[in-house]
């Protein structure tokens, strides 16, 4: 099957049809939404929580920006994928190439098929990135459970959510934390009924 | 034997990283007394006001040698920022000592893109400290 290779090529030449930003000041726009977060939250877990709503939003517009451009583009992206291993293999090499330059692999496909993992070995967003060391005297906040990464477990659950694959994400590994590369844990939790809801139903 | 170097930034209002720095020995130097620790940075911070004078006469980063003291000689690199980075040693050259604080100033850019870094603090990372000592036993041995 040349479907990864597809996949690849296809993630590249879109790639190189989108629009580019500084990786720079990308980085240090994130880093300086994650620090105010860090401010205005205290706690790690709610700014996880909130990077992950962040990261829904732009999901869910990342989603449709996906499928238009690459219809456009003609890359018979049109036709559905059969599988959880489909999808999988069009997030990590084409979404995330398309959006964000890097080339991120999928693996650890469980048992079931109802979940795998991305990894990253390059993560843009964490550019010059280096979590505090904790501090057992100040009253600070313990950095350690903060998942700097977390936009992009919202953007794949926003973005899946849009075809009806309700997702669960996690970070499991975080080269922040001194992994070796960044992981990224999709479990699909249930596949949703194409609908407009009741109102729309016919009697 | 060479005595140890100390490098000290300083910030606005107070230093932001300190280290002794024995360039001969393969850890950084508890060696020497606390008399004489205590004493050079009595000397390099009393070096202060003169970083200020010489930083008016040249347009450059690295101010050269600011004091001398004893057999100690005090050289300065001044960012763009006024964030004053001090050296206090034992007569080392001065393109050695340049090339020293153009490395420690690329190191430290680096660390002020961190985002968890604020600005004119003092600096605890530890990555920063090993870097810093890892240029010192390479330019100034």
């Amino acid at each position: 099957m040349s479907s990864k290779s597809q996949a690849s090529q296809a993630g590249q030449a879109l790639w190189s049809k989108m629009p580019k930003a500084n990786a720079e000041l990308f980085a240090l726009t994130y880093g300086s939404l994650v620090t105010e977060l860090v401010r205005d939250y205290e706690d790690p877990i709610e700014v996880n929580a909130q990077l992950d709503r962040i990261g829904h939003s732009i999901g869910v517009r990342c989603v449709d920006e996906f499928l238009s451009k690459a219809d456009v583009a003609g890359m018979g992206m049109a036709t559905q994928c059969q599988n959880l291993r489909d999808t999988a293999e069009v997030v990590a090499k084409i979404g995330f190439k398309m959006f964000l330059g890097i080339q991120a692999e999928v693996g650890g496909f469980s048992q079931d098929q109802r979940s795998f993992s991305i990894y990253l070995h390059d993560n843009p967003l964490s550019t010059f990135v280096e979590l505090p060391p904790g501090d057992e005297s100040s009253g600070g906040d313990d950095l350690s459970r903060l998942k700097y990464s977390n936009l992009y477990c919202g953007v794949i659950r926003g973005a899946l959510e849009q075809v009806n694959l309700k997702v669960e994400c996690n970070i499991v590994r975080d080269t922040l934390k001194g992994d070796e590369m960044n992981e990224i844990r999709v479990e699909l939790k249930e596949v949703l009924a194409d609908g407009a809801g009741d109102d729309y139903k016919e009697e | 034997m060479s005595a140890p170097v100390l490098f000290v930034i300083v910030g606005k209002n107070e230093p932001l990283f300190e280290a002794e720095i024995d360039t001969h020995s393969s850890v950084g130097a508890p060696g020497q007394n606390d008399l004489s620790t205590r004493q050079n940075y009595f000397v390099l911070h009393s070096a202060l006001d003169l970083v200020e004078k010489s930083a008016w006469t040249t347009n450059s980063m690295y101010l050269r040698v600011v004091d001398k003291v004893n057999h100690q000689q005090v050289s300065t690199f001044l960012t763009a920022a006024n964030v004053k980075f001090m050296l206090l040693h034992g007569g080392k050259g001065e393109e050695v000592v340049k090339n020293f604080f153009n490395e420690v100033y690329g190191y430290y850019v680096k660390l002020s893109m961190n985002p968890f870094y604020k600005y004119d603090t003092p600096i605890t990372s530890k990555a920063f400290e090993a870097r810093v000592r890892a240029a010192a036993r390479a330019y100034l041995s």
